[in-house]
Formats: structure tokens, C-alpha cells, sequence
């Protein structure tokens, strides 16, 4: 900036400053694209979740092909997502909670996209097992597990969608529930192995560890928003990011 | 061994070479001696002011409006120097009609239109020799070419020829001071207007000008003072050096000034300065007091006028 | 369309234009018309190379942004745009710069005419030092404007974002606002000659960062009925604001002199995250210039 010492200095800028939010529409309107982007994947995977579910508990193998063409539309959002968040990050020099929920939501997008990805594991299970085995304890169990996986990972999405961190952090303890059922499935599984044979009973567990998986992203979803807001991960520092294999 | 413990206090180092520094002496000299230097030339004029009036004042005293209405006379109880006023008044109005905007053409278009080639350039620095060159080689130039040459058209020695060799002489000051003011108005102005689509004389008419416009007048007003009081030109040019002199009683403006003789204050002023008769001393000192009223009349205007401008 | 770029260096480095990475535009199928064609244009300063051979195309209602370091000659580049190096009397342009397809530099072309369909804001704000209202409503005077002046004047203002704030004060003096408001107003003025491209050379340089994030969001604004070309030095703000972004760069031609030439001209997302040249990722890390 020039001085021109012959001159009083100038007013310091306009009359009335703008809201804060005004300036930099562009921006705000870009990280609002985003934010819904993520809650649009979320709830598609949600969704699948629970087909899923309804594939294998009700036999419903017409809704598998669904379900994949719904995982494509999840894996197209990621690629856009990302690609849109890497040149928000490059061109508007972000800081501060702007950087932190864009650094998040590269994390953010990777764990949807690996949930929808799961989700279509367990459709590609039942598809090869034709079907699961009649085992009405097995089932109970399984029906339980999805409709627990399918709440966490939408209540994940809705603290995503609020940018709530209270709601986040309390993934962690409904997690709990979740891996509870998993490791009494795998018990049930044990009991009932050689019934149905070795391979069936390996398919099974496979489900199992697949819907166990969700939720733990879905618990890694909640810290990560608990991170954009307040700058911490709840619990251990990075115990989110401990959580990746 | 005994070992010597060096404190270094700081501050104390410090202070002494805040402190105690002693008087720049030099420093001190060289205001004194510039003092003196302004309160010595103070002093010339307020002697020249002090003399002047006290050998003149009497004179208006006495007199008074009378000195200023009534004409030349070998008598110096009568003597007058209405016709000196009226002649230096017309001069000087052809001083502004004739070098006023031929100058400011000038340097219009030299500062605005000329490209920069070795010929404008050597026009420019000519025009700044002509500026330096003493007066009394206008007047000869007055002479020789607007009594002489042009006799026919300005008749002699009249005021348009004064007038116009006053003109002439001072045209070269107009146009420096006019391409000055044109110079200091930031190229910024010229750009913000042609790039808005304005054609050059757009540019200047609406917005060069307008800026220039006050230093180009406190520079014409100062140039006009100047001429108010120029005198050698003059008495090559035909200004009437005699104690006496009449003029045509029904003579129109146009006889009055392309026909009849005249004079100056600055010339008058001269003659009477000349005189052996002790009356005519007082009558210069008053002469030039009328002189030196006029003068400041026209400085005040320019004073007046620039503060006006420069608070806009 | 683009091809890898070899690296450049200062000992005569091969000529980036016909090779420079472009973007689509023009007839290319998904591009945004082009509102300006640039084809080979060279700027001489007497016997000084400035600029060499810069071709590009300019896109309509986009924000062009030319960055580079100093002396790379991307205000000289501006400057053609408008004719405005028309009023250096030692500049000569070779070249051509198509507008809507006429050539600028035609034998028959006004550059008066031209100025007022390309309108120019400058680095260092500067307002006619008349009223507000005087500010806007010279250039379509002078262009022969019949119709109703006020409304004009304040449609103008109001495209500018500063309506709000002098509306009571038309006729105060243009010079009694702020930096970013007098910033503002030579842009009302740019756009009160209903231009179709505004050029902005730094127009934020002297501004404080508010000023200049609000001119920014202007731009943005204004993006939709005009076409916009701004040289920056700051390219941040070419990363924020710009839908594509050409990088100059000087070099040392045959005879020493530090000629400016185009050395990448792409999408601003592209340049930013991914640029083809080396020396434009050089200078966009700030490891060199």
C-alpha cells in the first residue's frame, strides 16, 4: 500500500462492514455444496445398509443389482467431492474451522465411501451363498446387527448434516451396542458351524466383521465432526485416526 | 588469584548515552546565520519602505485623490499620474488578452499534443531561454518590429504597441508556468478519462484544465504583476518620457489606444525620479507608493485566489 | 490439449506459445465463448521487446486472471486490450486481438469507441476529483447518452455494490469516500458506458484486505453481464476469484532483454492444483520469482 505523505491518511474502509458471511459468498456457498454432498452419500449408504439388510435376512436378491447402482453413484460423489474439496483447498486458502472441515472431509469422504463399499459386500455374500442359512438365532442376530448399524451410521450422517459435535462424540458408546451383537453373531456362528458347513460359516463371520466396520466408521464420522467444531477429537487425541487399518 | 567481578549494568551505560549530550553547536550557528541573513534583507526593504513613505506621504496627505486624477504636468503641485494609471491599467489588460491564452495554447499543446522529439525539446528549452533574456531586448524587439515594421497597422507609438511588446515578454514565463501546472496534474487523471472513451481534448477540456486551472492563474496573475512593472521595455516601445503630454480630448477607445501617446507608472516613476526640482522627490515617493498599492492589490488577488483553489 | 511442457530456462528457452497448455474454447464443444482471440500479439517499447508472443482466448462472462512475477509484461498485455499503450507514444503492438472477431488494431478502429465498449479500472483508485454523480455520469456524456441520466448513474452504483452508500450524497466530492469505496465508484464508472468487458489492472493492490475481499465478491457479481480480465499480483487472489489464469513469465531473448511471454493459460482449478509447466508450479509454491 502507497503513502502518500502529503496527504491526511485515509479513513479506515467503509461505513458499515459487511456481515461477516457476506463476504466470500463463493466460498461459504462452495463448503455448503460439500457439506451437503457428504449428507447425500451418507444417506445413500444408509439406504443400502438397510437393502442390505432386507437382501439377506428376506432373500430379496432382485434388490442387489439397486444396491450396486447406488454404490456407483456413492463412488461418483466421492471422486467429485474430493476433487472439489482439493481446489477449494488450493484456491481459496483456507483456515482456521474452514481448513479443519476440509481436511475433514477428505477423511470423512474416504469412510463413507468404504461403508458403501461394505454394504455391497454383504449383498456379494448373500448373492454367492444364494441365500443365508435358516437359523433363527443367526437371523434375530443379523436383523439386529443391521437395524443397529443402519441407526448408527444415520445418526453419524445427522451429526454430519447438524455439524454437531455433542451428537458425534456419542457415536463412540452406541458403537458399543453394535459390537456387542457382533461378538455374540460370532459366537452363534461357532455354535452352529458345522451344521452349515465350513465355507457357509466363514461367509457369515465375513458379514459380521462388515457390519461391525460400518459402524466404526460411522464412529469415526462423528469424531471427525466433533474435530471441525471444537478442534478435538473426542476421547484419545486421534483415536479416529488410530482407527484406520 | 582474586578474581574481578565485571558488572555490566546496562541501563546505567544506557543512560549515559542518553543523556547529557551537549549542544550542537554548529547547529545553533547555522539558525543565527540564517536568521541573519532574512532579518538583513528585511532590514534594505523596510529602509526603501520607510524612506519612500516618508518623503512621499506628505504628498497624498496633502493632495490626496487629486495626485491620482489630475495629468502630468511640468508643475509638480499639479502633477498627477492619472494618465500613468490609465495607461498601465490598458497594458495590462492586453498583457491578458494577448499573452494569457496564446500561453496557455502554447503550453497546452506542448505538454499535451507535441510528441517528444528533438525538436520539441529544443523548442521547449528555447522557451526557457527566452524567459531569462532581459527586457530591454523586448523592448527593442517592440521597436523594431511593432513600431516600425507594423507602424501602419499599430500606429507607433501607441499602448497596443506597449501593450503587445509587454505581450511578448512575458509570454515566455506564461507558457513555463502554464506546462508546470499542466505537468503537475497526475497522469493517473488523463488515463481515468480516456479510459472512460474521452478524446484527447475531452481529457484536457474536462478534466487537465479545470485542475490546472488555479496554478496556471496564481502563475498569470504573478506574470501580470510582473509586466505592471516593467519599464525599459516600454521606453524602447514608446512610452511617453516627457513631463507632459496631452492626449486628443475626444478621443474614442480605439484613437485612445491605436492612435494617441501614453505612458506607464513605472515610467513615470523613472522620469520624475530624474528631475533636479527638490518637489518632484516627494512626488516619486508618492507615485511609488500608489505603485507599490497596486501591486499589493494584485498580489492579494493572487494570494486570495490560490488559498481559495488550494481549500477546494 | 495440453502436451508436457519441458522445463524452461533462462538461456533461451523454447518458445511456450504454440505449445502452451490451453483450455477448450471457442468452437471446441463445452467451452464458454470467446470474447477476445489473441493471436501472436508482440508489445515493443521503441527498440524494447516487452512482450512476445502471446495468444489466447479470452472466455465471455468469465474472470481471466493474468499473474506473473514483475516486468513480465502482463499489464502490457492489459493495456492492449483497451488501446491504451496508444497513448504511449514509443509503444507499438504487432499482432492481432480479435473482439467479437473485429481486429482492435484495425486501420479503421476508434480507439475512443474502443475504450468505451472495454472498460479499464486502474491499480490506485482514481476519481475524478468532481461529485459522485459527476464521476459516472462523464463517459456517457460525452458518448452522447440521451436517456434519463440519474437512473443511470444509479443502476451503475447499485451494480457496483455502493448505491447504499451515497445515495444522499451524489453530489459530495468523489474523494471524500475510502480507498475500497473510491475503488468501487471507478468501476461504477467503468460500467456506467454499458461496456461488455471490464479490465482490471491490480485493482486491489491499495486496498486493505476487506476492501478487497468485497471488490472480489463484486466480481463475482459482475461476472454475469460482463466479461472481466484482471492482472494480479497476488494470485491468491487469481486462485480465489479467476475461472482461468494465464502465467507470464520473463526471460532474456536473443539480444538481453527481459522479454514477457505467456508460459500456461488454463482453468484456474488446473493451474492451481496441477499445472502442466514447471516453472508455472515454480512460481505458484513460491519457489522462485
Amino acid at each position: 500500500m502507497t503513502i502518500d505523505s502529503t496527504q491526511p491518511p485515509e479513513p479506515v474502509d467503509d461505513v458499515e462492514p459487511l456481515p461477516l458471511d457476506e463476504t466470500r459468498h463463493h466460498f461459504s456457498e462452495t463448503l455448503d455444496e460439500i457439506k451437503r454432498g457428504m449428507v447425500q452419500m451418507g444417506s445413500l449408504v444408509t439406504e443400502n445398509v438397510r437393502r442390505a439388510g432386507d437382501v439377506m435376512l428376506e432373500g430379496r436378491l432382485d434388490l442387489a443389482p439397486a444396491v450396486i447402482e447406488h454404490d456407483r453413484e456413492v463412488n461418483r460423489l466421492y471422486a467429485e467431492l474430493e476433487q472439489t474439496t482439493f481446489e477449494t483447498l488450493a484456491r481459496q486458502q483456507p483456515v482456521a474451522g474452514d481448513l479443519r472441515f476440509l481436511v475433514s472431509t477428505t477423511r470423512i469422504l474416504y469412510e463413507i465411501e468404504r461403508s458403501g463399499d461394505l454394504a455391497v459386500n454383504c449383498v456379494n455374500v448373500a448373492q454367492r451363498e444364494n441365500g443365508l442359512p435358516e437359523s433363527p438365532r443367526l437371523t434375530a442376530l443379523l436383523n439386529q446387527m443391521v437395524s443397529e448399524c443402519c441407526s448408527l451410521f444415520a445418526a453419524g450422517v445427522d451429526a454430519l448434516a447438524d455439524m454437531d459435535p455433542v451428537a458425534g462424540a456419542a457415536l463412540d458408546a452406541k458403537d458399543d451396542v453394535l459390537d456387542d451383537l457382533v461378538g455374540r453373531y460370532y459366537a452363534e456362528i461357532g455354535r452352529v458351524s458345522e451344521e452349515i458347513g465350513l465355507e457357509t460359516s466363514i461367509q457369515l463371520s465375513k458379514v459380521g466383521r462388515f457390519l461391525e466396520r460400518i459402524g466404526d466408521h460411522a464412529v469415526n464420522i462423528g469424531e471427525n465432526v466433533s474435530y471441525v467444531i471444537t478442534a478435538e477429537f473426542p476421547g484419545d487425541t486421534h483415536a479416529g485416526v488410530a482407527e484406520y487399518e | 588469584m582474586a578474581t574481578r567481578n565485571i558488572t555490566v549494568d546496562t541501563s546505567a551505560l544506557v543512560r549515559r548515552s542518553l543523556e547529557g549530550k551537549k549542544i550542537n553547536w554548529f547547529d545553533q550557528f547555522v539558525a543565527i546565520a540564517l536568521l541573519v541573513s532574512l532579518l538583513s534583507g528585511l532590514l534594505i526593504l523596510a529602509t526603501l519602505l520607510v524612506s519612500v513613505f516618508s518623503s512621499g506621504f506628505g504628498v497624498l496627505a496633502d493632495r490626496g485623490f487629486d495626485f491620482i486624477t489630475s495629468r502630468l504636468s511640468p508643475d509638480a503641485a499639479d502633477a498627477g499620474i492619472f494618465q500613468a494609471i490609465i495607461g498601465s491599467l490598458i497594458l495590462t489588460g492586453f498583457v491578458i488578452v494577448v499573452a494569457f491564452p496564446l500561453g496557455v495554447g502554447a503550453a497546452v499543446y506542448l505538454e499535451e499534443y507535441a510528441p517528444d522529439t528533438k525538436t520539441t525539446r529544443f523548442i521547449d528549452a528555447n522557451i526557457r531561454n527566452l524567459a531569462g533574456v532581459p527586457s530591454i531586448v523586448y523592448g527593442l524587439l517592440g521597436l523594431a518590429v511593432f513600431v516600425k515594421l507594423m507602424g501602419g497597422f499599430t500606429g507607433g507609438r501607441t499602448l497596443v504597441t506597449g501593450g503587445l511588446t509587454l505581450a511578448v515578454l512575458v509570454l515566455p514565463i506564461m507558457i513555463i508556468t502554464t506546462a508546470e501546472a499542466l505537468r503537475a496534474v497526475p497522469q493517473a487523471l488523463r488515463e481515468a478519462s480516456m479510459g472512460v472513451g474521452a478524446t484527447k481534448w475531452e481529457t484536457i477540456r474536462y478534466h487537465v484544465l479545470p485542475v490546472a486551472l488555479p496554478a496556471i492563474f496564481t502563475g498569470a496573475v504573478l506574470t501580470i504583476a510582473r509586466a505592471f512593472g516593467e519599464s525599459a521595455p516600454l521606453l524602447l516601445a514608446g512610452a511617453v518620457l516627457s513631463l507632459f503630454f496631452s492626449n486628443s480630448a475626444d478621443a474614442g477607445i480605439g484613437e485612445y489606444v491605436f492612435d494617441e501617446p501614453y505612458t506607464a507608472m513605472p515610467i513615470v516613476i523613472y522620469n520624475w525620479a530624474r528631475q533636479p526640482q527638490q518637489e518632484f522627490v516627494a512626488l516619486t515617493s508618492a507615485a511609488i507608493i500608489v505603485f507599490l498599492m497596486f501591486l499589493l492589490a494584485v498580489n492579494g488577488v493572487a494570494i486570495i485566489l490560490r488559498d481559495r483553489y488550494e481549500r477546494k | 490439449m495440453s502436451e508436457s511442457e519441458p522445463d524452461m530456462d533462462l538461456n533461451g528457452a523454447p518458445d511456450a506459445v504454440d505449445t502452451a497448455a490451453q483450455p477448450a474454447s471457442g468452437d471446441e464443444p463445452g467451452a464458454p465463448p470467446a470474447i477476445f482471440d489473441v493471436e501472436k500479439l508482440n508489445v515493443y517499447y521503441g527498440d524494447f521487446h516487452a512482450v512476445q508472443d502471446v495468444s489466447l482466448p479470452i472466455g465471455k462472462n468469465q474472470i481471466t486472471a493474468f499473474i506473473g512475477p514483475s516486468g513480465c509484461g502482463k499489464s502490457t498485455v492489459l493495456r492492449c486490450f483497451n488501446r491504451m499503450n496508444d497513448l504511449i507514444e514509443i509503444a507499438r503492438v504487432e499482432g492481432t486481438i480479435e473482439y467479437h472477431g473485429v481486429d482492435l488494431y484495425g486501420l479503421s478502429i476508434d480507439p475512443v469507441e474502443v475504450r468505451r465498449r472495454i472498460g479499464m479500472v486502474f491499480q490506485k483508485p482514481n476519481p475524478f476529483p468532481k461529485s459522485i454523480y459527476d464521476n459516472i455520469a462523464f463517459g456517457p456524456k460525452i458518448a452522447g447518452y440521451k436517456g434519463n441520466m440519474d437512473e443511470l448513474v444509479e443502476e451503475s452504483l447499485h451494480k457496483a455494490a455502493l448505491w447504499d452508500e451515497v445515495k444522499d450524497k451524489l453530489k459530495e466530492s468523489a474523494l471524500a469516500l475510502s480507498g475500497g469505496q473510491q475503488q468501487r465508484l471507478c468501476i461504477a464508472r467503468a460500467i456506467a458506458t454499458s461496456p461488455d468487458v471490464v479490465l482490471m489492472d491490480e485493482p486491489c493492490s491499495a486496498l486493505d484486505p476487506i476492501a478487497t475481499l468485497r471488490i472480489e465478491e463484486l466480481m463475482q457479481e459482475l461476472k454475469a453481464d460482463y466479461s472481466i480480465l484482471i492482472v494480479t499480483h497476488n494470485m491468491q487472489q487469481a486462485a480465489r476469484v479467476s475461472d482461468r489464469t494465464g502465467f507470464f513469465n520473463v526471460e532474456l531473448n536473443e539480444r538481453g532483454q527481459r522479454t514477457g511471454h505467456l508460459v500456461e493459460f488454463d482453468e484456474t482449478g488446473k493451474i492451481f492444483t496441477n499445472p502442466t509447466v514447471k516453472a508455472t508450479e515454480d512460481y505458484i509454491t513460491g519457489r522462485f520469482g
